[in-house]
């Protein structure tokens, strides 16, 4: 409470110091509109550059006010260069905007707590007041006796609470505009560069879980069906010294560990990228995947733009591996893929109209699809109650 | 011989099983993580345990530390590490206590029965078993001006297989020399590195295995 409070007087510090500036910003804003004017049939053009000098002396106020550092370069001295200098045109947007919205929300956030204070004191003063005026803040009423004047006051908590609410929301909007446009542009420039190392970082991470997750499939995969085949083997041979006809059933089981080493390692290099892909994109990916479909498989696309390939190859294995689901187990006669741009989400989505109680336990196909969605920031959800329908939805970020 | 396996995947497991029971090997219990290797020690109090390094939950180096703990409980368990990758610093980490009874083997050896069976003999009687690239791997890390260099070509496959684990009958077999020649290529050996000479077979295991890894001698 007693920090909302001090939050709330610091802010109106700030809103009646930006109501001042913005008093300033209103006077210059009317010097700018009048040179602007005149320059337009020629005669003002020479003050141009001295009005862009002001201008500064206006901003730079403001920045130190708000202790944003100083302007990144000097004002321009030639009309021509004023024009197209960029920290003088932020300035010029600072200024419309401060003179406005800075002044509208200064004003606001003054008049909010004043009414508050005013209501709660009304019942001391309001004989001095013509009653037909009515109380403090937008009554309109009239208050005649101590009874409508206790209402009035009864009004000032609200008048209080609804300033400890809107204060601090109110003064950053007041600044908002001067912390956008009046920062050094290379500020800017800093920002973007961390931002982007930020999302470089980003990518890297989910690189290496990408190959954290190829690892993982060779590893738990392929190798270990390769070395049952060897121990089979090894098995079988021992078992022919032994008794020929007992190696049968070792060389039978060896055979199909080899076998199923071979199509683990077919569905890890496919999965890897996909090389339709690269020749289709994802939509022409995704009807190729619906069109071999064992089920009737309708398919609804919006994808305008392109995303990262390694974000399309896992939406394409998504979508692959739970239509590989919906036509083995559940059962279903009709499924519908859809794939969609949201923003900055690539969203699929595979629904079947069949059994349902499909689960996301380990080592099902599912489980593969959430550690590669997952690789890549991305979301799962599965909705298959007994009795059906199946509804799979992958959410990712593009990074594009 | 009694043994346990602890390994997650299934179809190996039952391979393993499958070949150890039809040579006549006990596989009184098998798990699929650390937590149920632990629980099958303490319950069957087997000879060896077999236990393979990457299980859930984080697929890194479980069976390692399962193997370090088993025996804390047991020190008379002797466990045989099965991994699909090569990894000095397991095998270093897993015999930090002395190298009797353990051993450290990719898994394909399993395929070689002969070798692997001899192996694991090996282990359950207290000796020690380290995978052949893992040795390789220590000999040639050293340094290019070791002591290793004094050796003849001779001395370094008995080294080898020293390393390995291997008593001097089968160091002679595995060569095609009589055991007296091993025998004078061992002294030559222990020699030249400046090794003490004349210990039992798994403090020479130890005593190589710690100068290769570059470590003083205990």
């Amino acid at each position: 409470m007693a920090q909302r409070l001090r939050r709330t007087a610091d802010a109106l510090e700030r809103l009646v110091a930006g109501l001042g500036s913005a008093v300033v910003a209103i006077g210059t804003l009317i010097g700018v509109v009048v040179v602007a004017g005149l320059s337009l049939v020629g005669v003002g053009l020479p003050a141009v550059a001295p009005t862009a000098q002001v201008l500064r002396g206006v901003a730079d106020r403001e920045r130190r006010r708000l202790g944003l550092g100083p302007a990144d370069a000097p004002v321009p001295s030639t009309a021509r260069a004023t024009f197209a200098d960029p920290t003088t045109r932020r300035e010029l947007g600072w200024l419309a905007a401060h003179a406005t919205l800075g002044w509208l929300s200064g004003l606001v956030g003054l008049v909010l707590p004043l009414y508050a204070l005013q209501s709660l004191t009304f019942p001391l003063w309001f004989r001095w007041v013509d009653a037909e005026t009515g109380g403090p803040g937008p009554l309109v009423w009239p208050v005649r006796d101590l009874a409508d004047a206790l209402v009035v006051a009864a009004l000032g908590p609200v008048w209080a609470v609804l300033s400890v609410l809107v204060l601090p929301g109110l003064a950053r909007l007041q600044e908002w505009p001067a912390r956008h446009l009046l920062r050094p542009a290379g500020s800017e420039l800093a920002l973007r560069v961390a931002e982007l190392r930020a999302t470089r970082a980003a990518a890297l991470d989910a690189h290496a879980a990408e190959l954290r997750r190829i690892e993982r499939s060779l590893h738990d995969g392929t190798q270990n069906r390769l070395v049952a085949v060897s121990v089979l083997l090894g098995s079988a041979r021992r078992a022919v010294l032994r008794d020929p006809t007992t190696a049968a059933g070792s060389l039978e089981r060896a055979q199909s560990a080899a076998e199923a080493a071979l199509a683990e390692l077919r569905s890890v290099v496919r999965g890897i990228l996909p090389p339709i892909l690269d020749t289709e994109g994802l939509a022409g990916a995704l009807d190729g995947l619906a069109a071999g479909c064992a089920v009737p498989c309708s398919l609804e696309l919006d994808l305008p733009e392109r995303c990262a390939r390694a974000v399309e190859a896992t939406a394409y294995f998504a979508v692959s591996e739970a239509l590989t689901n919906v036509s083995r187990h559940s059962g279903a006669t009709r499924a519908r893929v859809t794939a969609a741009r949201h923003g900055h989400a690539l969203v699929v989505e595979v629904a079947d109209d069949g059994l349902g109680g499909a689960r996301d336990t380990t080592g099902s196909g599912l489980e593969g699809i959430r550690r590669r969605v997952e690789a890549h920031d991305g979301r799962l959800f599965l909705s298959s109650p007994p009795g059906g329908p199946t509804v799979l939805r992958v959410e990712l970020p593009c990074g594009s | 011989m009694r043994v346990v396996i602890a390994e997650d995947d299934a179809l190996l497991r039952e391979g393993l099983a499958l070949l150890l029971g039809s040579e006549g090997i006990d596989v009184v219990a098998t798990s699929t993580d650390a937590t149920g290797l632990l629980e099958d020690v303490d319950t069957h109090l087997p000879d060896v345990a077999v236990v393979d390094v990457r299980m859930p939950p984080t697929h890194t180096a479980e069976g390692i530390a399962a193997a370090v703990e088993a025996r804390r409980r047991h020190p008379d368990l002797r466990v045989l590490v099965l991994s699909a990758h090569v990894e000095p610093a397991f095998a270093a980490e897993l015999m930090a206590g002395g190298a009797a009874g353990l051993g450290y083997l990719l898994k394909e050896r399993v395929g070689r029965v002969e070798a692997f069976l001899e192996a694991l003999q090996r282990v359950a009687d207290g000796g020690t078993a380290i995978d052949p690239l893992v040795v390789e791997q220590l000999l040639t890390r050293q340094h290019p001006a070791s002591a290793l260099d004094r050796l003849s070509p001779r001395e370094r496959d008995v080294l080898g297989l020293m390393a390995e684990g291997l008593g001097n009958a089968a160091i002679a077999g595995r060569l095609v020399v009589t055991e007296g020649a091993v025998h004078k290529h061992i002294r030559s050996i222990f020699a030249k590195l400046d090794l003490p000479p004349g210990e039992q077979l798994d403090r020479r295991v130890a005593a190589v295995l710690r100068h290769l890894e570059g470590r003083p001698p205990a």
